[in-house]
């Protein structure tokens, strides 16, 4: 009773917050905007220059039916009151909260005060939105009424699914009747024959051979741009999955192969104009380069250290393609255009063209990813990352490891870069901020670090997602900084963890067991 | 002496090493002797300036980089988001200053309450920016860290990188992207000081740059006595020197942990409402570089160690004023001085100026 009383204070409270920082940056709105294309219901909204109200009712009653849900405690067997209370109390809370919220903004907005010069999302008509266009009195009562219905709802509907329900049992039941009535074990049998595995791989090559053409010019830079990001996501996932050191100025040897690569080839600032693939040689060279001088003195240092020295070297190499210092050489802010564009037989690279030519080299740098993670020197890798003491002492050189790694990671950077900048025709220092850099670490961690098929997701929903989701686009960063900290919490092992060795995990399992011991 | 050159072993990174810093030494050499020979050095009064400026921003510098120092001491973690805590108190102390510049100061008079009672009106900013830093500080500690706490090292960290990320985007989407301009009473108007003849010429001493030096001198002097003198001061040094043991002696090693953030939170507050009133502008970015920064001046003073992280403020913020003029760089540059500072320190000194020689699982 106390417990469920103090829960959904405490959920109440928290989901109160939350929505009322939804309003604040406008996420209210946008979400309504969502939710009105989805249910479509978007007519009304050219007409008075407003969406319905209906959308945010939906949106309320969305989050006060999560609040209900997450009301509910897992651990504890369930009881029809217990649930009750703690739905109606989180709702409560969440709606006295968010309501109060409403009264306050609407007296103020009634009474003239504009908040825009503060709060640039709490304009006059998003206001009126937010209290539904009726008196704030009315709004506030309304929003705890939403609140509260929809969180009792959500409780009740957690504990009807709970274990040990009636509806629980059923459905488990209809799950043992389909879905373990699929032979498993049988379908892998087909997929190893070897006439099965050639078809589908035949039937997967027509289709990333034809998809291009189809699609047109906007998806292949989308998907350009996503294939780019797997290959910086595979070179980082050398050195931060594989090899276990975290680098935060990846975007150094990203932007030191784009550079090389577009003086070498541009007409301005130097006509060098030299053969392309000469050039991507050198751009990966010159990244190799690049990683070698910024390995050799730091890569000893502990990990954390590594990380800020790297962001560092990572803003200096951007700085420095602003200054005044090497404007001769890299035009400086201006960035340089007219970057070399590859010819085919005769003709220019259309973007089907290059979106074939990224397809082929993510195969090949997942070929070599998948082959180096199961060759000796992956195996010395994984030893480093997991404990580097116990891997020096069975005898691997760490240091040579290591430097290994970043070598090669710079190295697919720098061709990435080329790639990039061949691509985009242009590139210019604000390419490469240090926001890249974080981008193509989230890449590897929402994946799953080391994990392969985890950096191939990891791209799609870090950098393809955003863009099929357009208006959510202001509020992609925050919640990739959400991401990182919730991933770090609930799941360290990302979304597609490697698969570890049966005798590894019997192993952690028996360490369970005993308490391990907290050093500093 | 010569027993111990005989036990040091010539591995390719020590050559390597030894190569870049006497490489490094004749070039730095070089640069300075060119400069101050060619003649085209500035006057007095400039380097007076220079001088100011520095030792300005190096306060503040040396107050963000306590909390690195304090946090790190304890936790062995890089808070990377205790820049974004400082963002916070500059925003905070701003909409103090704001709303006192509102509100009448009194019947008669036609002026705000800021001008009426302008020490009132800054101790407040103060106290409020403080106080935000030290909530988000400690809300950080309790949301992003303390369940990561025994993770493997890289974790928390990535942690943090996200909370920044997080922290910074908020700013950025609750209060707009444009920059702000603090509003300072009128007796601590930017711009306005005391004037010091140099020479044929004269260089300000603005009021802004002389109270923020004074408050942080203070604010350490503060720091200093809480850290040596008073029970909490002990405990945390005790939980520094060893939690487990820290444990046994009866210490709650978490509300220790927690007030370790809630101090640092504090001193970064008062620090970002500094930033405030002595530059003027600012908007969501205003914590990141001096973040970066204060975290080079904590290693360059040795991490982990409070003196050190005050010397190291002082002296990156005097390094970073007078390096560009004195190797004849432009002033642009200053930022790429930083990172390289803190590049050479980890690669020659890693233990800092004043830190003790850490363990290789320390550093």
């Amino acid at each position: 009773m106390n417990e469920s009383l103090k829960r959904g204070l405490r959920l109440g409270l928290i989901f109160g917050i939350v929505f009322i920082f939804f309003m604040l940056i406008g996420f209210t709105t946008v979400a309504t905007s969502i939710i009105g294309q989805l249910v479509g219901n978007v007519d009304a909204q050219s007409s008075s220059g407003q969406l319905p109200v209906s959308n945010l009712i939906i949106f309320t009653v969305i989050m006060g039916f999560l609040t209900g849900i997450s009301a509910h405690k897992k651990d504890l067997k369930p009881n029809w009151i217990h649930v009750l209370l703690a739905g109606l109390f989180s709702g409560l809370v969440t709606g006295l909260m968010v309501g109060g919220f409403a009264w306050l903004i609407g007296g103020l907005d009634a009474q003239g005060v504009d908040f825009r010069t503060y709060l640039p999302n709490l304009g006059v008509r998003e206001i009126q939105y937010l209290i539904f266009n009726v008196p704030p009195q009315a709004a506030a009562l309304r929003y705890i009424l939403y609140f509260v219905l929809s969180s009792v709802v959500g409780a009740l509907l957690i504990k009807v699914l709970s274990p040990g329900s009636t509806v629980n049992r059923a459905v488990v039941t209809l799950k043992k009747t389909t879905v373990d009535k699929l032979d498993v074990g049988k379908l892998k049998g087909t997929l190893e024959n070897k006439y099965v595995l050639v078809a589908l791989l035949v039937a997967v090559g027509a289709l990333m051979y034809f998809l291009p053409f189809v699609w047109g010019s906007y998806w292949n830079y989308i998907m350009g741009t996503v294939a780019i990001y797997i290959l910086l996501g595979l070179g980082l996932n050398i050195i931060v999955g594989y090899s276990g050191q975290l680098v935060l100025g990846y975007v150094a040897f990203f932007a030191i192969g784009a550079y090389t690569f577009a003086i070498l080839t541009a007409p301005e600032p130097h006509a060098i104009e030299m053969n392309l693939w000469l050039a991507v040689l050198i751009s990966m060279l010159t990244s190799t380069l690049a990683g070698l001088l910024i390995g050799l003195p730091i890569l000893n240092l502990r990990g954390d250290y590594l990380a800020i020295v790297t962001l560092g070297f990572g803003e200096i190499v951007r700085i420095l393609i602003k200054s005044d210092l090497l404007t001769a050489l890299t035009n400086g802010p201006k960035g340089i255009t007219n970057v070399g564009q590859p010819f085919w037989r005769g003709r220019l690279f259309t973007d089907t063209n290059y979106m074939h030519l990224l397809m082929l080299l993510v195969l090949a740098g997942l070929f070599v990813a998948k082959r180096l993670k199961d060759s000796r020197t992956g195996r010395a890798w994984i030893s480093i990352r997991e404990d580097q003491t116990v891997s020096q002492a069975t005898g691997v050189n760490t240091f040579r490891y290591k430097i290994l790694a970043l070598l090669l990671g710079a190295a697919i950077a720098g061709l990435a870069g080329a790639l990039f900048a061949s691509r985009n025709q242009f590139t210019g220092p604000e390419d490469f901020t240090l926001m890249v850099s974080v981008n193509v670490l989230c890449v590897v961690i929402v994946g799953g670090m080391g994990s392969l098929p985890g950096v191939v997701l990891g791209a799609f929903v870090l950098k393809g997602l955003p863009e099929l989701l357009r208006e959510l686009s202001d509020y992609r960063l925050l919640a990739f900084g959400g991401l990182l900290v919730a991933m770090m919490i609930l799941r360290p092992n990302g979304l597609w963890p490697v698969s570890r060795p049966k005798f590894i995990k019997q192993r952690l399992e028996a360490c369970k067991d005993e308490p391990m011991e907290v050093s500093a | 002496m010569i027993e111990k050159l005989k036990n040091i072993k010539l591995s390719t990174q020590l050559i390597f090493r030894l190569v870049i810093g006497i490489l490094l030494l004749v070039y730095l050499g070089w640069r300075i002797v060119q400069v101050t020979a060619s003649g085209a050095t500035f006057g007095a009064d400039t380097w007076l300036r220079f001088l100011i400026s520095g030792l300005v921003i190096g306060g503040m510098y040396a107050l963000i980089a306590i909390g690195y120092t304090l946090v790190y001491g304890i936790l062995f973690m890089i808070n990377f988001a205790h820049g974004e805590v400082m963002m916070l108190g500059t925003f905070a102390g701003y909409f103090v200053l704001e709303a006192f510049s509102a509100i009448p100061g009194s019947a008669a008079q036609d002026i705000n309450f800021l001008n009426a009672q302008p020490v009132l009106a800054l101790v407040l900013a103060f106290l409020v920016g403080a106080g935000v830093s030290a909530l988000f500080g400690y809300l950080l500690e309790r949301i992003a860290y303390r369940p990561l706490r025994g993770a493997p090292r890289l974790i928390p960290l990535i942690s943090a990188i996200g909370a920044s990320i997080f922290l910074q985007n908020a700013a950025q989407l609750l209060f707009g992207p444009q920059r702000r301009q603090y509003n300072n009473p009128d007796l601590l108007w930017r711009g306005t000081g005391w004037m010091i003849p140099v020479g044929d010429k004269t260089v300000m001493l603005t009021y802004t740059g002389v109270f923020s030096f004074i408050l942080s001198i203070l604010l350490m002097i503060g720091l200093f006595v809480l850290v040596k003198k008073t029970k909490l001061g002990k405990s945390m040094r005790a939980v520094a020197e060893n939690k487990q043991a820290a444990a046994l002696m009866g210490i709650d090693v978490d509300s220790v942990i927690s007030k370790t953030f809630l101090i640092s939170g504090a001193l970064a507050g008062a620090a970002g409402v500094m930033w405030g009133i002595h530059n003027g502008l600012f908007n969501h970015y205003v914590g990141f570089i001096p973040g970066i920064k204060a975290f080079t001046a904590a290693v360059l003073g040795g991490i982990g160690n409070i003196p050190g992280a005050m010397l190291g403020g002082m002296l990156l913020g005097l390094l970073e004023s007078l390096g560009p003029a004195l190797l004849g760089l432009d002033f642009q540059l200053k930022d790429v001085i930083a990172f390289t500072i803190l590049i050479l320190v980890l690669i020659f000194r890693p233990s800092g100026l004043l830190g003790e020689a850490l363990t290789e699982e320390k550093i």
